[in-house]
């Protein structure tokens, strides 16, 4: 299915959702779980609490679709915050991320090589991104990766990275400055 | 939330929004950020384009498809259906649907030829399409009692099977049977239903939970829907 096709499919199916239409939930279920049990998954690395907040997500997504708008968010995009939010919600409750192994600054060679992926409609986005993500120092770009993939909070970082609280907020924070004046060029 | 660092030349809110976005945020910094995007326009909107910013990350996460429980507890967590509404709503589509399948001929006469046996009685066509898009020829052999489905351009889905349909103009849906992306299907009729196989007469394809569904109405999605027609 082209990409641009996939997409239309995904958003033309959350507009149903506020008439109270559960086959496009069904259908957006149908196009979109794989990838979000894949981001739950990665932040809380384990299947039973990823499928728990799984249902939570599409749950959330049959409450919220009228709050969609497809004129400002792409569908996909709208969907991964929901799924990341909700994970991160579930591992604050815990007080602890799952992933917490010490993260070497030395071993973090440059990013992995950009990936098609036919769920996210834009290769040349991620490319873009990758691109403002390289030209950030090491120890930044292995900060915003345990955030975005881990759901770190900035004291997990700085336990994780084994600096001091306050230094890590300026990394992450000049590390998002950084990126975004690449990525709005 | 007031602090000693450095913003780096990013505004208050704006970092606000980013850390948010990111997912950096514990407690009540993220409770109040939380707070933010349901009342400010503003704010929500500075978080969303964070949101479009990173999420191309997201490419590197591995799909992996849930298991069909899941789809199951997200149904029955959403509030009931007022049945009469949803089946007065199903027969809109059906109805309206059933128009589209006009234009037939290549791909029925594809299908009767590879069918050739059916020459002893009138067969019925039906050509399972949406959006112009076709996914199943479906003939009837009323002689015999059988339909058998060929897939056109219909993609698996690794949690839904097909469902065929047949609905004659009471409008209701009966199932038929099931059917397979990848290869043709010959299923029986019972009298009853070869009885309701006539001109005129809709049949529709549905995604539904292995083994089909369970109500004896459509559940998932309607995939496409077709006319018979005598050749």
């Amino acid at each position: 299915m082209d990409l641009d096709a996939n997409r239309n499919l995904i958003a033309a199916a959350l507009s149903r959702i506020p008439k109270g239409d559960r086959a496009a939930l069904q259908t957006v279920y149908r196009l979109t779980s794989a990838k979000l049990f894949g981001v739950c998954l990665r932040i809380l690395g384990e299947h039973g609490e990823a499928e728990d907040v799984l249902q939570e997500v599409y749950v959330t997504v049959w409450r919220k679709a009228a709050d969609f708008d497809a004129r400002r968010a792409s569908p996909m995009t709208w969907l991964i915050a929901i799924a990341r939010n909700r994970s991160i919600d579930r591992l604050r409750v815990s007080r602890t991320s799952r992933n917490m192994e010490a993260i070497d600054v030395a071993a973090d060679i440059a990013d992995p090589a950009p990936r098609a992926d036919v769920a996210l409609e834009s290769v040349q986005e991620h490319t873009k991104l990758h691109g403002c993500l390289d030209g950030l120092a090491s120890h930044e770009r292995a900060a915003l990766r345990g955030a975005f993939f881990d759901g770190n909070t900035y004291e997990d970082l700085a336990t994780r990275m084994k600096v001091p609280l306050g230094t890590m907020k300026s990394w992450i924070r000049r590390a998002m400055f950084k990126l975004k004046a690449c990525l709005d060029q | 939330m007031s602090d000693t660092f450095d913003h780096n030349g990013l505004p208050e809110d704006e970092l606000l929004a980013a850390e948010y976005a990111l997912g950096t945020l514990d407690g009540a910094d993220r409770a109040s950020a939380e707070q933010r995007i349901a009342r400010e326009r503003a704010f929500a909107r500075l978080v969303t384009a964070w949101e479009e910013r990173l999420a191309p990350w997201a490419a590197e996460i591995p799909e992996l498809v849930p298991p069909p429980h899941v789809w199951d507890r997200i149904a029955s967590a959403l509030p009931a259906q007022v049945p009469r509404a949803g089946l007065w709503q199903s027969l809109a589509f059906w109805r309206g649907l059933s128009f589209a399948a006009g234009a037939l001929a290549a791909g029925c006469l594809a299908a009767l030829l590879y069918f050739g046996a059916f020459t002893q009685t009138e067969p019925l066509i039906a050509t399972i399409e949406s959006g112009g898009q076709r996914h199943f020829v479906a003939t009837i052999d009323l002689k015999r009692g059988t339909v058998a489905v060929v897939p056109a351009a219909f993609n698996a889905d690794a949690t839904r099977v097909p469902e065929l349909w047949l609905i004659p103009p009471d409008g209701r849906p009966r199932p038929v049977g099931l059917l397979r992306a990848d290869a043709p299907v010959t299923l029986a009729l019972s009298g009853e239903l070869a009885a309701l196989a006539k001109n005129n007469a809709v049949l529709a394809v549905s995604l539904e939970p292995p083994g089909g569904s369970t109500t004896g109405l459509p559940t998932g999605p309607v995939i496409g829907t077709g006319k018979l027609t005598n050749l």
